[in-house]
């Protein structure tokens, strides 16, 4: 019960309000710049490659004055998987192949469980880039709200159309999927709740009963489906009412302009990618 | 929840509707399936555990299975894309390649849509006809495996039989909308295990190799196979409104 109580504070998607340079920046230039920085992160294997993207990361968050309390739930909830991946890189890591001269080094061995300098190393690697990954996309989330989100998605999923695929509308699917996920998470907390006190045991028995966990996770899942299904239901309702006609014609209240602070942004982002790359090829750690 | 229109009238009416309402139903069903998805991916419901070294099998998957049975193969493969970014972002899935992660993704929709729309209408004799030759498939795949290992090769052809013979006799009890539907599910599971450590083999030779693949794949792959079963029969009977035989979902 407790694991789930803070699904309604999942912080995909939320706009935290704000007038930064980076909430003023162009939701287009914030989604290639931070498609730029993933392949910048994903690509780094290195503990000061990661580093530098770090601070570059945390120099954009301070721009965007975002509060420190946000930026800590959007990693919070990922922070006990992360920990236990960690632990076992750490307790499990290779150490006889893929190190680097002298990192194979034992600092506790403990029958099967074996620290190695290099799974340490690696370790922290790995927080690193997740750390940074989690950030980068709390950063886009908190500074663009997500009409201007998907917006910008469907501009960039506009030479799409012209292969006859339907840019407009996977914009929208993915924009429906980001508003419903605390609505879903908030009726799932209901569902627990409901079921709590009708006392279904919450917890999930041992590994070993996997049909009974299953049926147990089906009871969770069901109605969570069938809020799903009712829910999609009173939107179509809701968009036939008011006349949606799909991406065709479609015109925006607000139209998207290009300052120059974008081309300057994304001007950056690629340096940034460049150094990164740069960074890589050198000799550090 | 608050009131509202029930869920049973949308059953009726997708067949009959007009193709504008059709387009707009399904951009709004691949959205909230989707917000499943990144929910299951996002939080501790979407893992279930299971007696496996790794300990829990994911659900995340069954939203595009579901999708693909109930919405055909446009909305399968628009909620396997964004099951395969979402792992992309996903704290819990170490490998970030979107060859691996987001690809394979999706053709489990289309997996399971094409496994379902096969089987619905088939009758009982036609299934037992395809059980019988994936049963005799299984014989020969066990022939091969004892010409190495001998006692393998009988632990697999004794497994062969008792998961035929429990087939046949589940698929005898069972309406064939509820066998198919099982199947699918197996059937869309299956192809993201198998999918997802091919495409690993291939891209991350270093990291995954094919004993490992084959190792994580009877492991991971088989829970989660039956799992996706068991939910899928479930959440669509419910959707539906079918009656399996214990007269629709436990809740």
């Amino acid at each position: 019960m407790a694991s789930v109580a803070g699904l309604r504070y999942l912080t995909i998607g939320q706009y935290v309000p704000g007038d930064s340079p980076i909430h003023r920046l162009d939701p287009r230039t914030k989604l290639v710049a931070l498609a730029l920085l993933l392949a910048a992160g994903l690509a780094t294997a290195k503990l000061a490659t990661n580093l530098a993207l770090f601070l570059v990361i945390c120099a954009l968050v301070g721009l965007a004055r975002l509060p420190f309390r946000y930026l800590r739930s959007s990693i919070q909830p990922a922070l006990p998987v992360i920990l236990v991946l960690l632990a076992l890189q750490v307790l499990f890591y290779p150490s006889a192949h893929r190190d680097p001269a002298g990192a194979g080094r034992m600092l506790i061995s403990w029958g099967v469980l074996r620290v190695s300098a290099g799974g340490l190393w690696a370790a922290s690697i790995s927080l690193l880039r997740l750390i940074n990954l989690l950030l980068l996309f709390g950063l886009l989330t908190g500074t663009t709200p997500t009409g201007a989100l998907t917006q910008g998605l469907e501009h960039l999923l506009r030479p799409l159309n012209a292969l006859g695929l339907p840019g407009h509308e996977l914009a929208f699917v993915g924009a429906i999927a980001l508003r419903f996920v605390p609505i879903l998470g908030e009726s799932l907390e209901t569902i627990l709740q409901a079921q709590a006190s009708r006392s279904v045991r919450q917890e999930a028995g041992t590994r070993w009963r996997l049909a009974r966990n299953a049926q147990r996770t089906a009871a969770l899942v069901v109605p969570l489906f069938v809020e799903a299904y009712r829910r999609a239901e009173e939107l179509s309702w809701a968009m036939q009412a008011r006349c949606y006609r799909g991406g065709r014609g479609r015109t925006h209240l607000r139209t998207l302009v290009f300052a120059s602070a974008d081309y300057l942004a994304l001007g950056l982002a690629a340096c940034t990618v460049a150094g990164v790359i740069l960074l890589q090829r050198l000799p550090l750690p | 929840m608050s009131s509202g229109s029930a869920t049973s009238p949308s059953a009726h009416r997708r067949d009959a509707a007009p193709a504008y309402e059709r387009g707009i139903r399904r951009i709004v069903t691949a959205g909230l399936l989707l917000a499943i998805t990144l929910l299951m991916a996002f939080t501790p419901i979407g893992f279930i555990p299971v007696p496996t070294p790794a300990g829990s099998a994911t659900i995340a998957h069954i939203p595009a299975i579901i999708g693909g049975i109930l919405e055909g193969p446009l909305v399968a493969v628009i909620v396997g894309l964004g099951f395969g970014f979402g792992s992309l972002m996903s704290p819990a899935v170490p490998v970030k390649d979107p060859l691996v992660v987001v690809l394979p993704r999706l053709f489990i929709g289309i997996t399971a849509w094409w496994v379902f729309a096969l089987l619905r209408r088939a009758n009982k004799g036609v299934l037992t006809a395809i059980l019988a030759v994936l049963f005799v498939l299984l014989l020969g795949a066990s022939y091969e495996v004892s010409k190495k290992i001998l006692w393998l090769g009988i632990v697999v052809a004794v497994a062969s039989v008792a998961i035929t013979v429990g087939l046949y006799v589940w698929m005898r009890r069972e309406e064939v909308l509820v066998f198919s539907l099982a199947v699918a599910g197996v059937a869309g599971s299956l192809t993201n295990t198998i999918l997802v450590l091919s495409a690993a083999i291939w891209r991350l030779p270093e990291l995954i190799t094919p004993a490992a693949a084959l190792t994580i794949g009877l492991t991971q792959g088989i829970p989660e196979a039956i799992v996706s079963a068991i939910v899928v029969v479930a959440v669509v009977s419910a959707l539906r409104q079918i009656h399996t035989r214990r007269r629709g979902a436990r809740l």
